[in-house]
Order: C-alpha cells, then sequence, then structure tokens
C-alpha cells in the first residue's frame, strides 16, 4: 500500500468531535466516581468534584471485597479461555479440514447455539448444573461458559482454518502425521492472530460476564467482579459512587489488556473472522 | 501387656472423643443472608452490633452475613438456596406473590410451630398474625422484620414558606400541587421505571380514593381492581398527569433520579416509606427538615399511610441450622434488638409490635410512628400474586406516561388475577 | 495479507486430480477422527446448550411454576395462551425494530467510522483504539451509565441541550413510548460498533491497493472511488458484519433490562425482556418456554435464510 495519501489533518479534524461523543461517557463516569455521594445526588452532570475522592476507590475495594473477586474473574477467564481453545480449535479443525458425511449439518448445528441468549435457558441450564452438583462452583460457570462459547469459537477457529491451504496438510499427511499431530504442528503456530482474537473476545465476555455467576456463583467467596458492583446495591437505594468506582475498577485491567494486545487482536479478526 | 495398655489408650482417647464431641458441636456458623445495605457504614454498624450480641449469647457461634445477589423476583433467593451454600436463615424482599413462589418451590421451611412454641405469635401485631394465618391454609412461612408505612415527605422549609398545607380533603390536595407548580416546581416525583416507587405513588392513591376495607378486598381477589373506588384511584393519577402535576417524563425514572429531584428540591412531594430518610441523608439533605403526612382522603378516618409485610425472614429447607436459625430470628424479635434498631439512626421501619416509648433518632420517625398509629393501609405490591404484579407495574407507568386509560389498565391487572 | 475466501472451502471447488486421493484418503478416517477431535466440543455443547433447549421443549407443554414445583402435562395450553397474549406480538415487532436500529445504528457507525480511520496513517492506532473502548464495557454498567446520561432532569443531554438554548429539544428519552426504544438502542450500539469497526477495517486492508491504483488512473474521484472499489472490495465483511449484527440484536437484553426494563407500559418490551420477567416475575415458566422457542424458530429461519441470501449473492 504505497498509494500517496491526502493530508491527515482534515479528517482528524472531523474525528475530534466524534471522539469526545464516543468518549465523553467514560469522562463523566470517571468523574462522577470521584464525586461524593451527595454531589452525585446534585445532579449536575458538568459539576467537578470538589475534592477528588481517592476513597471511593477504597470503599469500593474494601465494601465490595474486591480483592477476592478478581482472584475468582482471573481463575473464571483463565478457566474459560484455556478450555475454548481446546474445545473449539480441534474441532474447527475437523469441521474444516476433515471431510465427512454430515459436515455441514454438525456445523449448523453447532451455529444454533449463537442464536440462543442466555437469558432463555438460564432455568433448565440451573437444572442441568443443579443435577450434575455444579451450584455454587467455578467449574460449573466456567463449563457452562465454554459451552455458550463453543459456536462464535468454532466458527472463528473454522473460518481461519479454511483460509490455510490444503498443501500444508497434504505435506503433513504424507510425512505420516495423524490429524491430531497436523493440528498442533502445522495448524496452531500459524494460527496466532486466530487464537489471539479469540481468546480476547472470550476472556472480554467472560469478565464482563453478569447473568450466568448471578444465577450461579452463591457464596461471597466465589463471586466475580460484575457481582460485587450488585453489592452497591440494595432495593431502595444505590451507592452511586462505590458503583461508579468500582466500574472503573472493573474496567481498568482489560483496557490495560486490549491496548497490550490490540495490534494481535486486529490482526487475528483480519486473518480469523473474515474467512467465514 | 503393650496389648492393654495399647487398648486401653484407645478407650481413653475414644472417651476423650466422646467428651470433646459436645464443645465441638457448638463451634456452629449461621450464615444470615440479612440487608443488602451493608454497603452503607451506618447500617453496617447495626449488623455489626447484632453479630456481635448474637455471638456473646450464644458461645461457640459465628455469625456470617452473607451478601444478598438479589431477591425472589430475580430468581437470586432461590438459587442461593437450592445451592449447597445457602444461607442458613434469611431477610428478604416479600409479600404473598414472592413468598407463594418459594413455598410452592418447598425451599423454605413452615415456621407455624415456632409461632407456638417460641411464642412469635404474641411478638407481631394480631392483625398481621391474622393475615399470616390466612395466606397458605394455615401454615405461616415467615416472620415480619418490620412494617412499611409509605406516605408523603415533603420540604418543612418551603411549605412553611409559601404557607403550603398538604390539607384535609382531595380538592385541598389539587389545591395545593397547583400552587407548587405555579411557583415552577413539580409537584410530585417518583421514578416508576425499574422498581416499586411506582407502586408506592399508586398505593397511596387507591387508599384514598377507595378506603382500607376496600382495598383489603381488592387485594385478595375478592373485589375487581375494575369496580368504581379503585378505579377512581387510577383515575386521579391519569388526571394528576394530564395536569401536570405528575410530569410525563417522570414514567422513565427510577427510585433514585426520583429522590434525587426531591432532595435537590426541585420537587416537593415523594412517596416512600421511612426507608426513604436514608435514602436523602446519602444525599446530605438536612434531615431535620423532611416532614411526613399521610395522602388527604375524602374517606373518613382513611388518610393513613399504606403498607405491608414488605421484609421478612424466612429459614431455607436446606439450612444447615434450623434450629439457630429459629434462634435468631427470636432474637430479632426481641424487645432489646427492636428497640436497638427502631431507635438507631437507620431505623426506618416500623416494628411489626407495639414498642411503647420509642425514642427514634431521627425526630420525623415519631411523625411516622404517630400516622401509623391508626394502622396502615394496604400497599398491593406486596398483597398481589407475582403474575399480576408484573402487569400493575407497567400500568402504573402508562397511567403516569398517559400511555393508557385507567378503565384499560385496570383492567389490564384484573385479568391477570387468579381467580379464586 | 490473505485474500478473502467464501465460505465454501477453496479446495472443494479446485484440484479436481488430487482430490481423488484425498477423498479415498478422507473415507477411510474421516467420522471417526473428526469426531474425536470434536468430541469435547460436542459433549459441552450437548449438555450445557442442547439438553436445556430440549428441556425448554417439554416445559412448553406444562404449568412449570419454576423450580422444584409440580408441573402437569398442558398440551397445547401455552401455545394457545401465546396466540391471546396482548404483549407478545407487539414485542415481537418492536424485537424486529430493536435489529434494525442495531444494525443501522451499530453496523452504520462502525462502517463510517472505518472508512474515515482507513485513510490515516499517523493516527490511525489511536483512534481505532480509542474507539474501540466502549466494546469493552459490560452492558449491565452500559445501562447504568446511559440512563444517567438520558436522565431528562439531570442528564447530561437534555443538561446540555438546556444549556446552549435548546431547551425545546430536551425529551424524555427514556418515557416518550414512541423514543425509548430508539433511545435505548443508541446506548446498546454504543458498545456494540466497535468490533463491527475493526472489521471493516480490517476489510480494507485487504482490498488490492491496485484497485485504486486503477481507478486513478481512470480519473476516478474520491467518491466514485468509494462506490466503485472500497465499497465493493467490503461485501464480504458487510455481510459477516450484518448476520455478526442481526444475532447480536435479536440477543439484546441487558440494556433493556437495566435501563427500562421493557417500560414505560411495554413501550421497549422486546421478546427477551418479556420472556425474563414472565419467567423471573410472573413464574409462568410455560409461556416463557414458548417464547423461547419461538425466538429460536425466528433466529434459525433469519441465519438460514440470510444464508442461502449470502450463498446466492455470492455464486
Amino acid at each position: 500500500m504505497s498509494r500517496r495519501k491526502p493530508a491527515e489533518w482534515p479528517m482528524v479534524a472531523l474525528l475530534l468531535p466524534v471522539f469526545a461523543i464516543i468518549l465523553g461517557p467514560f469522562l463523566w463516569l470517571v468523574t462522577s466516581s470521584l464525586k461524593t455521594e451527595a454531589e452525585i445526588g446534585r445532579g449536575d452532570p458538568f459539576a467537578l468534584p470538589k475534592q477528588l475522592m481517592w476513597q471511593n476507590y477504597a470503599d469500593a475495594w474494601n465494601i465490595g471485597g474486591f480483592g477476592s473477586l478478581i482472584g475468582n474473574s482471573l481463575i473464571n477467564v483463565a478457566g474459560v479461555v484455556v478450555l475454548t481453545l481446546i474445545v473449539c480449535a480441534p474441532a474447527g479443525y475437523a469441521l474444516a479440514k476433515i471431510r465427512f458425511a454430515g459436515r455441514e449439518w454438525t456445523f449448523y448445528a453447532f451455529i444454533f447455539g449463537l442464536t440462543i441468549p442466555i437469558q432463555a435457558i438460564i432455568i433448565p441450564l440451573y437444572q442441568v448444573l443443579f443435577n450434575l452438583g455444579l451450584i455454587n462452583s467455578m467449574a460449573g460457570v466456567v463449563l457452562a461458559q465454554v459451552a455458550n462459547g463453543i459456536p462464535f469459537g468454532l466458527f472463528l477457529m473454522r473460518s481461519f482454518f479454511l483460509g490455510v491451504p490444503n498443501e500444508l496438510s497434504e505435506a503433513a499427511r504424507i510425512d505420516g502425521a495423524n490429524h491430531f499431530q497436523i493440528l498442533t504442528r502445522v495448524f496452531l503456530p500459524l494460527s496466532q492472530p486466530a487464537i489471539s482474537a479469540l481468546l480476547i473476545i472470550s476472556a472480554l465476555s467472560t469478565w464482563n460476564d453478569f447473568f450466568l455467576p448471578l444465577v450461579v456463583l452463591i457464596s461471597p467467596g466465589n463471586q466475580t467482579l460484575p457481582l460485587g458492583l450488585v453489592r452497591f446495591a440494595s432495593t431502595y437505594s444505590t451507592d452511586f459512587r462505590l458503583v461508579f468506582s468500582g466500574t472503573v475498577i472493573t474496567f481498568l485491567p482489560v483496557i490495560i489488556l486490549y491496548i497490550l494486545t490490540q495490534r494481535r487482536f486486529t490482526e487475528g479478526l483480519t486473518q480469523g473472522a473474515l474467512k467465514g | 501387656m503393650l496389648r492393654r495398655t495399647l487398648m486401653a489408650s484407645a478407650v481413653a482417647l475414644a472417651a476423650a472423643g466422646l467428651l470433646a464431641v459436645p464443645t465441638l458441636a457448638e463451634a456452629q456458623t449461621l450464615t444470615v443472608w440479612a440487608t443488602d445495605q451493608l454497603a452503607d457504614p451506618l447500617v453496617a454498624e447495626v449488623w455489626n452490633k447484632l453479630k456481635a450480641d448474637f455471638e456473646a449469647a450464644n458461645p461457640g457461634v459465628t455469625v456470617e452475613y452473607m451478601p444478598p445477589t438479589g431477591t425472589i423476583s430475580n430468581g437470586a433467593v432461590q438459587a442461593a438456596i437450592q445451592s449447597d451454600a445457602g444461607p442458613d436463615v434469611l431477610l428478604t424482599n416479600s409479600g404473598i406473590g414472592r413468598v407463594t413462589t418459594v413455598v410452592n418451590a418447598k425451599l423454605i421451611a413452615p415456621l407455624t410451630a415456632h409461632y407456638a412454641d417460641m411464642g412469635w405469635k404474641d411478638k407481631i401485631f394480631p392483625w398481621l398474625y391474622e393475615i399470616l394465618g390466612s395466606q397458605f391454609g394455615g401454615e405461616i412461612y415467615e416472620v415480619p422484620d418490620g412494617i412499611d408505612a409509605i406516605g408523603l415527605w415533603y420540604h418543612k422549609d418551603l411549605f412553611a414558606e409559601n404557607g403550603w398545607t398538604i390539607g384535609g380533603s382531595w380538592a385541598d390536595f389539587e389545591a395545593l400541587l397547583q400552587k407548587i407548580k405555579d411557583k415552577g416546581l413539580e409537584p410530585l416525583a417518583v421514578g416508576p421505571r425499574n422498581n416499586a416507587n411506582g407502586g408506592h405513588l399508586m398505593g397511596n392513591f387507591l387508599q384514598a380514593a377507595a378506603g382500607t376495607t376496600v382495598m383489603g378486598e381488592v387485594v385478595t381477589a375478592k373485589k375487581s381492581w375494575s369496580d368504581a373506588e379503585p378505579l377512581l384511584g387510577a383515575q386521579r393519577v391519569v388526571d394528576f398527569a394530564k395536569k401536570g402535576y405528575v410530569s410525563a417524563q417522570m414514567a422513565g425514572l427510577d427510585l433514585e433520579a426520583a429522590t434525587r429531584l426531591w432532595t435537590n428540591k426541585r420537587a416537593a412531594i415523594f412517596f416512600g416509606g421511612p426507608w426513604f430518610i436514608n435514602n436523602a441523608r446519602k444525599n446530605e439533605y438536612p434531615i431535620d427538615n423532611m416532614g411526613f403526612a399521610t395522602i388527604p382522603s375524602d374517606l373518613a378516618g382513611e388518610s393513613k399511610p399504606t403498607g405491608g409485610i414488605g421484609w421478612s425472614w424466612m429459614i431455607p429447607v436446606s439450612s444447615k441450622q434450623p434450629e439457630l436459625a429459629a434462634k435468631w430470628i427470636d432474637y430479632i424479635l426481641s424487645d432489646e434488638v427492636m428497640r436497638f434498631r427502631a431507635e438507631h439512626k437507620t431505623g426506618t421501619q416500623i416494628s411489626p409490635r407495639a414498642m411503647p416509648e420509642l425514642k427514634p433518632a431521627v425526630p420525623v420517625m415519631a411523625e411516622v410512628f404517630a400516622a401509623a398509629a391508626n394502622g396502615v393501609g394496604f400497599n398491593p405490591s406486596v398483597y398481589m400474586p407475582g403474575a399480576a404484579l408484573d402487569t400493575y407495574f407497567q400500568v402504573i407507568q402508562g397511567l403516569i406516561g398517559g400511555q393508557v386509560s385507567a378503565e384499560d389498565g385496570m383492567a389490564q391487572i384484573q385479568a391477570k388475577i387468579p381467580a379464586l | 495479507m490473505t485474500r478473502l475466501t467464501t465460505t465454501a472451502d477453496p479446495a472443494d471447488l479446485r484440484a479436481p486430480a488430487a482430490t481423488r486421493r484425498r477423498r479415498a484418503d478422507g473415507a477411510r478416517d474421516g467420522f471417526g477422527a473428526a469426531f474425536v477431535l470434536m468430541l469435547p466440543a460436542i459433549a459441552l455443547y450437548a449438555l450445557f446448550s442442547l439438553t436445556p433447549i430440549l428441556l425448554t421443549i417439554w416445559i412448553s407443554f406444562t404449568n412449570s411454576g419454576g423450580f422444584n414445583t409440580e408441573a402437569n402435562f398442558v398440551g397445547f395450553d401455552n401455545y394457545l395462551r401465546a396466540t391471546e397474549d396482548p404483549i407478545i406480538w407487539p414485542s415481537l415487532g418492536r424485537t424486529f425494530l430493536w435489529l434494525f436500529y442495531h444494525v443501522v445504528l451499530a453496523g452504520g457507525l462502525g462502517l463510517a467510522l472505518a472508512l474515515a480511520i482507513g485513510r490515516l496513517s499517523r493516527t490511525r492506532v489511536f483512534f481505532r483504539t480509542a474507539f474501540f473502548l466502549p466494546h469493552l464495557v459490560s452492558l449491565a454498567v452500559v445501562g447504568v451509565i446511559w440512563a444517567n446520561i438520558y436522565d431528562p432532569f439531570y442528564g447530561l443531554i437534555n443538561t446540555a441541550l438546556t444549556q446552549w438554548g435548546l431547551a425545546g429539544w430536551a425529551k424524555g428519552w427514556l418515557s416518550d413510548p414512541l423514543l425509548v426504544l430508539f433511545s435505548v438502542n443508541v446506548a446498546s450500539s454504543w458498545q456494540g460498533f466497535g468490533l463491527y469497526m475493526l472489521l471493516f477495517i480490517a476489510g480494507l486492508q485487504n482490498i488490492d491497493g491496485t484497485l485504486y491504483e486503477a481507478a486513478e488512473i481512470d480519473g476516478a474521484n474520491a467518491l466514485q472511488k468509494l462506490w466503485n472499489v472500497t465499497l465493493p472490495g467490503l461485501s464480504e465483511v458487510m455481510t459477516f458484519v450484518l448476520s455478526l449484527a442481526m444475532i447480536n440484536g435479536l440477543k439484546g437484553f441487558a440494556t433493556v433490562f437495566v435501563m427500562t426494563n421493557g417500560g414505560p407500559f411495554y413501550a421497549s418490551e422486546i421478546i427477551t425482556t418479556y420472556i425474563y420477567r414472565l419467567a423471573f416475575q410472573a413464574q409462568d415458566h410455560g409461556l416463557a418456554a414458548v417464547l423461547c422457542i419461538l425466538m429460536s424458530v425466528l433466529a434459525i429461519t433469519i441465519t438460514v435464510a440470510f444464508n442461502r441470501w449470502r450463498a446466492r449473492k455470492s455464486s
């Protein structure tokens, strides 16, 4: 792409107001998170906090018990990410590169799950988890989240593998490798971008997942970050200063993760998702 | 010989073990799903003292609070009870609709026996006991933690400056709201969006229009929502919306957004229970300026706050400590605890039995007690079956927002009331 | 950069001679090997996705009152009730409207910003990263933030409008029955557009640069290049984004649930919020199950129809 580019600044000037509008809510959130409850209650969205209430962050951390929540969330994300990869990569490979009767239909059966919102099946899902003794266990949440993410993960991996030339696997087969070996030695090393896209997308949705942990994780010691935010809201009143600062706390690790990996993520989407 | 010694020591060990058993058994943990306001340091103060005192009175017992993740309405209580890690005793939003849900699911234990053997029958108002006894064919599954008293909150200074009074008749009330509107204020603030606050306003309007007896029949399905008396209450909401006494934009507010309007004095009147004092305190509103009044009614003696059993203690069937749980409830019902909670700064509910000579920390609570002294009317939100409650809340929004007529709205609620 | 390919495995269409050997090869270990590799996925998916779906079908024929309650078989009773329910059909209509808003707002914004950013060089990564940030926020939090932005008395929008002397434009964003679904969708699309934008950016990178050069030699202006080169080059991504946006749109729940809970007076009720309240508040699990099935059928129909259309288009 060596085309001569026009000057950049007119477009930047055009984008700045858009930038302000799109990121405005963040500015509002961070400002509000540094106000006292009474200042928030005064309801002037443009007023600055009189005094920066960093205390809100300490309070949210302590009252919400964020220390253990963050640990649980990390375990949750790690479990889902690893398992998603272990489950989706081989299946994606099978659906892309192995020929068998009913391949198309198997794929569609998986894709079907993409269209079912979890809220619609939560009660029977709870029953299944209950019968397996998985209520109030992180394992239960992880398994259900992985299952819920299978359609998309499989879709992504299959799309990527479809784009890998068959000659590569042919060569490996002639060398006597079986499918599992081809997958781990040839395909996986090639698919870093797709894998990182899959990892980031599943990490993100797990980190932010509220509904399933709400129903499954009962003991405070087992809960994840989004459930901590619930602790600041009671039937008749909400501690907004804690909700806002807690939200920022929840949000920071994700932003950092994203900024660190954004180049890979975009590449992964480019090469992974787009071949569907 | 050696063998004998060994045997002897084994016996001795076993005996020691046996002796140790009772001591061990006393090291118990009682998991309590209690208030959802532990994030509030003042509230936490109350509950930490309750915990400390209970532990002191019951050596070996540790009380652990479990932060509630929700209510019966969103399935959180059911999920918690079904899990192995559920609470041993729980305090949650009750009301017949919600309690029916957990009773039908066989998730909570009947407490009827304790009403007799622990004397709880005499620890709550007789009328409360009567209501509870009539709901599940004689079985009682809950112990009321307190009663709500929903009325209207006003700004004392604002009303004094302008010479406003709530008045005794509906016409007086309308005239007052018109004066407030002329002054450029929002006469009534309400946040019906996603919690019960719409029901607080509606319940008061129904009480004023229909009175306690009629509303008692309506909420127990002996009388239709479409009958003239309740219909009048709904019609008044519609009329008030039309006259701008309740702004249509309120239909999109939640309780907090409505609270803000009131604590910033942009709105003059808010319908709520004494818990509203805590909301106001959070916004640093001067509590001394809060005035409480009952909604005017043209029916003699019917200007009353509304309420009902909105918060109850229950013992899950999965409780690992059912007896200790009953002991906890008994402790909560004790004079000492009731007085302590009522006289604390956060004491914002009416005890479930007559408590003479209470000295509430917040003076306005005395006004609330006085208003409720003649009994409270029905807040339909806590008496309606679940299927109808959802429609009820939506219809209230529709009445305020001008989306549905009083007749249609009430007919829609009535259609969801299961036939008796 | 690899070129975009169509859904079908390109090797299926080409390579006639070599395939025969591979076919024979595939036939020998095909199903067995594939099954072993798919086993973890099949097991998890069957247990935690398909079983609940099957149970839902069973529940739709009962009068279940939820967890642990006695449920009796009631035949097609719930289905009959569904046809008579006054809320279902309007909320089905609103679900489609919601879907349409999401595709247009989130998809449109994603495309517009991708086109704008795609031309940048030094500031591209900056804008790309910044504009993706809303996508990192959980939908429940998005609901809380935007409910405050929309507050008619104290919200960012109405306060700003009033301060700029445009008080007449201030609206009850969440109370006006004609506006509310749109308002909530804006919040949801604010969270959702980032992924679509990245996909479009990726698609732009895959367009062959020589096509632009050729167009320039032909004397095409910027608009003509957009119309004749860029947009056709993006058609593959567009169909992908469209299908993703439709699925996401159909699943819309959290923002509506947090911001309006379907109100005021059902004005923002979509199928998913109604299902949730039927099940959890009204304890009417039978009717809720019927709606789940209705939604699944809808989702499958849309997906299959879309794929057919897409296949016909690309052939």
